[in-house]
């Protein structure tokens, strides 16, 4: 496999870590405009644990993603009264703020004979756990992609469970799924915390990944576009925002030919798609009749089995 | 002693600009209840129009506030018929996507036309600061403040004194009785939507003449401190758009005086934080009724 195509493929799949969080958000009815910040969190936390303290790197992605699930439920607590987009200003400013203080931050060690760690705005250079490793960048490319298919695996159980009807619920309407008996606070809480500990590793993965992370990369424009995914792929099953990563980073940020008319091909494109498909291209409806169609089939063979027909 | 009271006048000053951008972004929130994340960018277009005519054309002060209010109407209809028209009731995060990525075809637009990362902008007024025994006030920045002040007043005149006004009340209360009652509801949204991007134009034209340079980063800056303002001030409230537009101003110049640039941009998203939570409505706002918090 080539290595830009490679490089393309890791990338995407480790966008799709924020665009899933994201959706998850979206489940429930709340539009983050800061899943960012469980990423840039994800990727220093990872980062210092591998470069900085010598950790192993599975630990040190497990720790990314608890460090970034503690801190999206302590974001979900104060942010759990507000509503629409206050929600989305509130988790904007969360964001941004965690930017501002990554730009701030220096904590280095001496490794070496070389300063290792977080140097404010100048970003967290050499986490070079892959190369001291001799992982090769291919190998890295499965790690990320098994990690994803485990993840999907966990939407899709998601999807049969009741905790996934329950997600659903609070999303479609919060005082009915109350009524119901349902303790939205406490799901709206877990949501959050499932959602940044999901960024947190695509953060961890993507720190590994480009062995260098700067808080400029964390920007607003990182939070939206991640929304977005979810919206032009499809909010009908978690294949959707992986689509939209897709769409966004594989076709058009890496066919050269658009180079300098990507953002005027792509805007109009998204803004046309949403007219005609208000919730994405797969959207709830699409993803049913695709299900029933599967479920007529296999019915169907099995009477045929039987010799009904 | 001195220097806060020039700081908290800077940040009057500095602070009007905000509250220009958030009045645009609160006539359009206020009657779509949707958030148009293009607002800024539309102004950005009308900013590169102007700049535009005064690099190739040499075209005077005023001629170039014409242009770039024009620009930011003709995009911001655009925006209106693409990502707001067509989309039915509930769609209301399908149109904020849209508005997103609608910014980012406005943007590269704009970098296409102009490549350079900075443009020089024509000054507003040139000549030495006014001194008011001690304090300084610069000239343009009294502009700014008045235009900011007279806006407000005639958003606020328009909205509650004419028919105009009636019919857009009339819309934001409930768009259906409205209709029922013979108000043209697509034609007057897309008014307003053109009311508030001329709003944000001038808005973009005093900012940027007091600045005196034009960037690329103009369009999220103008989306970002706008969306600021009017969160702080209380959403769908023109005096609050105006006062957290100051409000805003006065926090960022005194944490720059004391921390620094970073810290001012952590003080500025620290103050929006601690709203929303503490107080959601802002300084003046109701505690809202939000479409996009409804059926995502």
């Amino acid at each position: 496999m080539d290595d830009y195509l490679v490089s393309v493929l890791s990338n995407i799949g480790v966008i799709s870590f924020v665009a899933l969080s994201a959706y998850l958000l979206l489940l429930t009815g709340e539009i983050s405009f800061g899943q960012q910040a469980f990423f840039a969190i994800g990727a220093y936390a990872a980062g210092m644990a591998t470069a900085m303290w010598g950790w192993p790197l599975a630990l040190g992605i497990a720790w990314g993603a608890a460090v970034g699930a503690a801190c999206a439920v302590s974001l979900g607590i104060p942010t759990l009264r507000l509503r629409g987009l206050q929600f989305s200003i509130a988790t904007l400013a969360f964001a941004e703020m965690v930017r501002i203080l990554f730009e701030l931050f220096r904590y280095q060690v001496d490794i070496d004979g070389e300063p290792v760690g977080p140097n404010g705005t100048d970003g967290f250079r050499s986490i070079r756990y892959i190369f001291d490793h001799n992982i090769e960048t291919f190998d890295f490319m499965m790690l990320i992609y098994t990690m994803l298919a485990v993840t999907l695996a966990g939407f899709m159980l998601l999807e049969r469970s009741r905790l996934g009807v329950i997600f659903r619920m609070i999303g479609e309407d919060a005082t009915l799924a109350s009524l119901q008996g349902i303790a939205v606070a406490r799901y709206k809480v877990l949501a959050a915390g499932i959602a940044g500990a999901l960024a947190a590793v695509g953060g961890g993965l993507y720190a590994h990944l480009t062995t260098y992370v700067e808080p400029r990369t964390f920007d607003v424009m990182l939070g939206v576009h991640s929304l977005a995914y979810g919206l032009i792929g499809g909010l009908g099953t978690a294949l959707g925002p992986l689509l939209g990563v897709v769409i966004d980073v594989g076709l058009l940020e890496s066919v050269r030919l658009f180079a300098g008319y990507r953002m005027i091909i792509f805007g109009g494109l998204v803004a046309l798609l949403l007219i005609f498909r208000p919730r994405g291209l797969l959207d709830e409806r699409l993803v049913n009749r695709i299900g029933r169609l599967f479920r007529n089939a296999i019915s169907g063979s099995t009477r045929t089995g039987r010799g009904s027909r | 002693m001195i220097d806060f009271i020039q700081n908290t006048i800077d940040g009057v000053m500095i602070g009007s600009s905000y509250g220009l951008l958030a009045l645009g972004f609160t006539v359009i929130f206020g009657v779509m209840r949707r958030l148009n994340l293009s607002y800024g960018p539309t102004v950005m277009i009308g900013a590169y129009f102007g700049t535009v005519l005064y690099l190739d054309f040499g075209a005077g002060l005023l001629a170039v506030a014409a242009a770039v209010v024009a620009g930011a109407v003709i995009s911001g209809v655009y925006v209106e018929r693409l990502c707001f028209a067509p989309m039915k009731a509930g769609a209301g995060i399908a149109s904020m996507v849209s508005s997103f990525a609608i910014w980012m075809q406005l943007e590269q637009a704009a970098v296409l036309v102009l490549p350079r990362h900075t443009y020089p902008f024509p000054p507003l007024a040139t000549g030495p600061a006014l001194e008011i025994g001690p304090l300084l006030v610069r000239p343009d920045h009294l502009i700014m403040l008045g235009g900011a002040l007279l806006l407000a007043a005639v958003v606020q005149l328009a909205l509650y004194h004419t028919r105009f006004g009636l019919g857009l009340r009339a819309v934001i209360a409930n768009p259906i009785a409205a209709n029922l009652v013979g108000v043209d509801v697509g034609r007057l949204v897309m008014l307003a939507f053109a009311a508030a991007s001329a709003i944000g134009g001038v808005a973009g034209f005093l900012v940027l003449a007091v600045d005196q340079q034009v960037t690329p980063m103009f369009g999220m800056w103008a989306t970002l401190k706008g969306l600021i303002a009017m969160m702080i001030g209380g959403l769908g409230s023109i005096p609050g758009a105006l006062l957290g537009g100051l409000l805003l101003g006065v926090v960022e110049v005194h944490s720059h005086w004391l921390f620094g640039p970073q810290v001012r941009d952590l003080f500025a998203y620290f103050v929006l934080f601690a709203f929303l939570v503490a107080r959601p409505g802002g300084l003046l706002g109701r505690t809202a009724d939000v479409e996009l918090s409804h059926r995502v």
